[in-house]
């Protein structure tokens, strides 16, 4: 076995226990993005000479003695939305132009003392707004199991890098199911934390309220490791909550005896690819092998109004946070003599892509003083309801199994992009954000037809993040981890 | 509630965006889809549901008032091309 | 002139004034992040950080100072404090603005429903309603002359954030205001309580206080004029011009038949006129804060903040009076904490409250006012003063030799020092030197004794006494001399 085809555990046993240099994990697996990046565009950034430079000295830790952390030479891609000084960061948009932030974002400070090295910073929807990586200013990213596929979004770059093995695991962000919907489409592992459980410092925002950063792995456990480095309480971000609950992560049981697991009776007449279907029941009978009651709930008001509620949501939260973009202090700028408006006016027009304007128009327009009760504030309101609605669900379930997406990773190019009818297919993921929920999207197996893995999600109560990687790891032993793809190879 | 490019423009504005015309189009399509979506709100009785603003009772945590440096100031500046220490922006008449 | 103008001659139309006034809270740090909040004279975008700074993925976190000191001021201006509240987003475009939008409490402020007393033109008591106090962020500093200082021709602006994300509480009132006076009184009598509570220094010409008027005409037919928002006034003198130019270029349209439109106007100070802004007044759009969750002030914390609000200066000064001082000497010595705080420490130490309170208004208040420091740096502490005034009330100093002494201590002798120095002995003259001391200008004036008579022995023993005191530098008591000279003039 090579080695950026092992685990984060593995490699960093092995780097720790000095079987193998974190030099060497870094070089392979550079040279296994290497291979693929041509087909597969995971990548905007590529740190392979700090990279380099970072596992030498993990390495020298060790020959002196030192322990490097429980990551110790693991290779990791962030998220292009994820600040990391001094390293070019773009949130897959002109506008920020060569900007390299002058600080850290707290997980990957986390990460670093964990002993943790870059290999570059990937591909995503131009500030995470899309589902296919392709409103990305830097072109669109492959799915590694299929070049002619989108590997999903917004972080699809992230999911298809891991997908692909260039690492064991990457970051991404979720604010309507950026982490979970790439997962799926790309065979791997992706968890959407509890809101509040993982620092926001330094992600690049987009829906303040919905946004939350987690991991892609290519087994349960990984997942596991990493959530349990990243769930800290942060003092830099006033939402983050997790407290203690971090330790949730420390150890997961296989055994879902007495589990009540749920089914959302609403959303049962929908229609859903085959081969998702077929995964559905296989996941089903893995359930109740593992001890799992399998149970109906009932969500009427998320399943009409979620998704309306979501887009009013987050682009009334959009447009406030990309109006610090002007030109004025960093990223992007023209040179204007014409005057003040005009300057703001031509950089917003030429660094931004046209799903950003579109949604920055949506939020700018919902919340204008005289529409603003009738669509921000009711929206607002609408949340409480389906917060509500979930938190009654649990009152009588422990999860929900459902689909990530009603279809399989699409083909590139034949993305319906026209607004609502792609919206109607993020109604298993937005309505989980709009609850703070944790949500799990994991591979239950592979369409027969196209050989495309299929994705299914596990949604849980607020901070049951442990119990979902728990169910988690009973299906893994049951359905099989992910394997690493083709890359276009 | 319909929105027509006129309209779609001059929130554009507001938003400091000047739209391509291929541009306009998708944005009045885009924001016409989107109201019509968002009206869906007008079937719910809200009155009296609480607007959504955390997702539990979170209170606001607060930090001591000490002063701390930020080191890396002059990365900040290095953002932009050198103008003493200020930043610069075209001029502004004063009111 | 047309018929309207001619109807609307007969007409009289009241001003109706709101004022809204941003107070700089005195933190050490700024509001969400941690530079510091005292950047005068420091180089321009010295104090900045990625939070104030608006880079993207940054996040603000509250200062607990900013809660307090804004529930301090809400309480020194008769607020009840609202618990909980929250932030919201206000957004427009702007280049001091760095996160495109200004974090503020706006509607739901953390204090509410306050008042203040003034007295309306005609010199009656009114009281003038606070809508709110609320907290919020500044913004930075533009700078409009060219690089090289010169005005003209300039072709850029320049931004110095080191004001962004300083601490400001906006502070509303209703519109109770009738005169440009009015306005001034109550700005004046909200400054002294803010700075009593200790919540703000509102230091005018560090920009530390800064007002906007809300300025309408009431027709004396029931109609009114539609509201003007006059900005930028930074001096009480720039608030009671504003609004003065204000009424009158409303009354003027009114009374010609016009209309008053709505909208901002901005106050230039050098031409001293209002002039409407040329920028469209921003759409000025709210969303919550997604940031920061909800602000809850506990019932306790409230009460330990009530508990640390000094005693008012309306409060203050009815106690003087009731001490005996004139009004106007009783709101001269309350109008700052620390002036009123040495006066009433000098009167605890015993001190006539009467001359303590002479000598603070005059002595104490010139030194201040030439040294340009506050009370409590004074080297002459009140007991020391204390001391010195009973002193020259129980006619052992003199007056002159009581200034002369209190310069020494001001140059930082101690008070036994001061004394010795200007030659005054503490406990002044005893009975035995006081004798001698008048034998001796007896026998040396044995000319003036002699030209004793019945109708000249008042005016004759006045000369006498005079020498005497001069000899004793002031220390004896006056009528003590006298008796010295009676039993010398009556042993003969």
């Amino acid at each position: 076995m090579q080695l950026h085809e092992l685990s984060v555990r593995e490699i960093a046993s092995g780097v720790r226990g000095r079987k193998f240099s974190a030099l060497e994990v870094f070089e392979d697996c550079l040279g296994r993005s290497a291979a693929c990046e041509g087909k597969v565009s995971a990548l905007i950034t590529t740190t392979a000479d700090a990279g380099r430079q970072r596992a030498r000295r993990i390495d020298e830790r060790i020959a002196r003695g030192e322990d490097p952390g429980p990551l110790a030479g693991v290779p990791v891609i962030l998220k292009d939305n994820i600040c990391t000084r001094g390293v070019r960061t773009t949130a897959g948009s002109r506008i920020l132009g060569d900007w390299a932030p002058p600080y850290d974002a707290t997980v990957w400070a986390l990460l670093q003392d964990a002993g943790a090295v870059l290999l570059g910073k990937s591909n995503m929807d131009e500030f995470a707004m899309g589902n296919t990586c392709g409103t990305s200013a830097f072109g669109p990213t492959a799915n590694p199991w299929d070049v002619a596929r989108v590997p999903g979004g917004s972080s699809g770059g992230s999911a298809a890098a891991v997908a692909a093995g260039y690492v064991p695991f990457a970051l991404g962000s979720d604010t309507g199911g950026s982490i979970r919907q790439p997962a799926s489409y790309c065979g791997i592992c992706g968890l959407k934390p509890t809101y509040g459980m993982v620092s926001r410092y330094g992600l690049i925002a987009y829906g303040s309220s919905l946004d939350q950063i987690g991991p892609f792995t290519r087994n349960v456990g990984d997942m596991a490791l990493v959530m349990g480095l990243l769930a800290r309480q942060d003092p830099k971000d006033s939402t983050s909550t997790c407290g203690t609950r971090g330790e949730c992560f420390a150890e997961l049981q296989d055994d879902l005896k007495g589990r009540r697991v749920a089914l959302v009776r609403d959303f049962r007449d929908f229609t859903l690819d085959p081969g998702i279907s077929e995964a559905m029941k296989k996941t089903i009978a893995a359930l109740e092998r593992a001890g799992a009651e399998m149970m109906e709930v009932s969500l009427p008001t998320v399943g009409r109004y979620a998704v309306a509620c979501y887009y009013a949501i987050a682009a009334s939260e959009a447009h406030t946070n990309l109006a610090r973009f002007d030109g004025v202090r960093y990223g992007y700028t023209v040179n204007s003599s014409a005057g003040m408006k005009d300057m703001f006016q031509e950089v917003r027009s030429h660094g931004f892509g046209s799903e950003v304007k579109s949604r920055i128009i949506a939020g700018t327009c919902l919340t204008e003083p005289v529409r603003s009760e009738q669509y921000y504030v009711a929206a607002t309101r609408v949340r409480t309801l389906i917060a509500r609605e979930f938190a009654e669900a649990f009152e009588n379930a422990d999860c929900i199994l459902q689909p990530v997406t009603p279809s399989l990773a699409p083909k590139i190019g034949e993305v319906d992009d026209d607004a609502m009818k792609g919206y109607e297919s993020d109604l298993y993921t937005l309505p989980v954000n709009m609850a703070g929920l944790p949500g799990y999207s994991f591979r239950a197996g592979t369409d027969a037809d196209s050989g495309l893995p299929v994705g299914l999600q596990l949604v849980g109560p607020r901070w049951s993040d442990g119990r979902l990687l728990s169910a988690g790891l009973a299906l893994e032993k049951i359905l099989g981890a992910p394997v690493i793809a083709g890359g276009g190879n | 509630m319909k929105l027509d490019s006129d309209e779609v423009r001059a929130i554009a504005m507001e938003g400091r965006l000047s739209l391509t015309d291929a541009e306009l189009q998708g944005a009045v399509r885009y924001i016409n889809n989107f109201l019509e979506m968002v009206d869906r709100f007008k079937e719910l009785d809200l009155k009296d549901v609480e607007p959504f603003a955390f997702a539990e009772s979170v209170e606001c945590p607060l930090r001591e008032d000490v002063v701390g440096v930020f080191r890396d100031r002059d990365e900040i500046l290095a953002a932009r091309p050198a103008t003493g220490p200020f930043f610069s922006v075209p001029r502004i008449m004063e009111e | 002139m047309s018929d309207k103008a001619e109807k609307s001659k007969n007409l009289t139309f009241t001003p109706v004034i709101g004022i809204e006034i941003h107070i700089q809270l005195r933190t050490k740090s700024k509001i969400f992040c941690t530079c510091s909040a005292d950047y005068t004279n420091d180089e321009p975008n010295s104090h900045i950080c990625p939070v104030c700074m608006g880079l993207p993925g940054s996040l603000p976190v509250l200062n607990r100072a900013v809660v307090e000191q804004g529930m301090l001021a809400g309480l020194a201006l008769n607020c009840s404090i609202v618990s909980p509240t929250l932030f919201f987003r206000k957004s427009y475009y702007y280049p001091d603005l760095p996160k495109g939008f200004q974090i503020t409490q706006s509607d739901l402020p953390i204090a509410a429903g306050g008042w203040l007393d003034i007295s309306d033109d005609a010199g009656n008591p009114k009281r003038v309603r606070i809508n709110r106090l609320h907290l919020e962020e500044d913004v930075g500093k533009l700078h409009h002359s060219a690089s090289d200082g010169r005005l003209e021709g300039a072709e850029s602006s320049w931004v110095d954030y080191n004001r962004s994300g300083l601490p400001l509480a906006e502070i509303v009132s209703e519109p109770d205001i009738s005169s440009a006076r009015e306005a001034v009184e109550y700005v004046t009598t909200l400054r002294r309580r803010v700075r009593y509570s200790g919540a703000s220094d509102v230091d005018l010409e560090k920009g530390m206080m800064r007002f906007d008027a809300n300025v309408s005409m009431k027709c004396s037919d029931g109609r009114w004029g539609r509201k003007v928002e006059v900005k930028n006034m930074n001096s009480f003198h720039a608030l009671e011009r504003a609004i003065e130019f204000e009424i009158r270029r409303q009354t003027k349209l009114l009374e010609d038949g016009g209309e008053v439109l709505q909208e901002t106007r901005h106050w230039n100070d050098a031409k001293e006129i209002t002039r409407a802004s040329r920028v469209k007044e921003f759409y000025r759009k709210f969303i919550v804060e997604p940031d920061l969750p909800p602000m809850v002030v506990s019932p306790e914390w409230v009460e330990s903040v009530r508990e640390t609000l000094p005693e008012m200066p309306e409060k203050k000064a009815e106690r003087y009076v009731n001490l005996g001082l004139t009004p106007v000497d009783a709101a001269v010595l309350s109008d700052s904490l620390d002036v009123a705080e040495y006066f009433e420490a000098c009167v605890a130490a015993g001190a006539n409250p009467l001359r303590a309170g002479n000598w603070t208004r005059t002595e104490v208040l010139r030194v201040l006012g030439e040294r340009r420091i506050g009370a409590k740096d004074l080297p002459v502490r009140p007991e020391a003063l204390a001391k010195l005034i009973g002193l020259i009330d129980d006619g052992r100093l003199s007056t002159t030799l009581g200034k002369t002494i209190f310069e020494a201590m001001l140059q930082g002798l101690s008070f036994e020092d001061a004394m010795k120095k200007s030659g005054a002995v503490e406990g002044g003259v005893g009975a035995d030197a006081l004798a001698k001391v008048v034998r001796r200008v007896l026998e040396a004036n044995a000319d003036v004794v002699g030209e004793i008579r019945p109708d000249t022995r008042g005016k004759k023993i006045k000369f006498l006494q005079g020498l005497v005191m001069r000899e004793t530098k002031g220390q004896a008591r006056a009528d003590e001399v006298v008796a010295a000279i009676e039993a010398a003039l009556n042993s003969k």
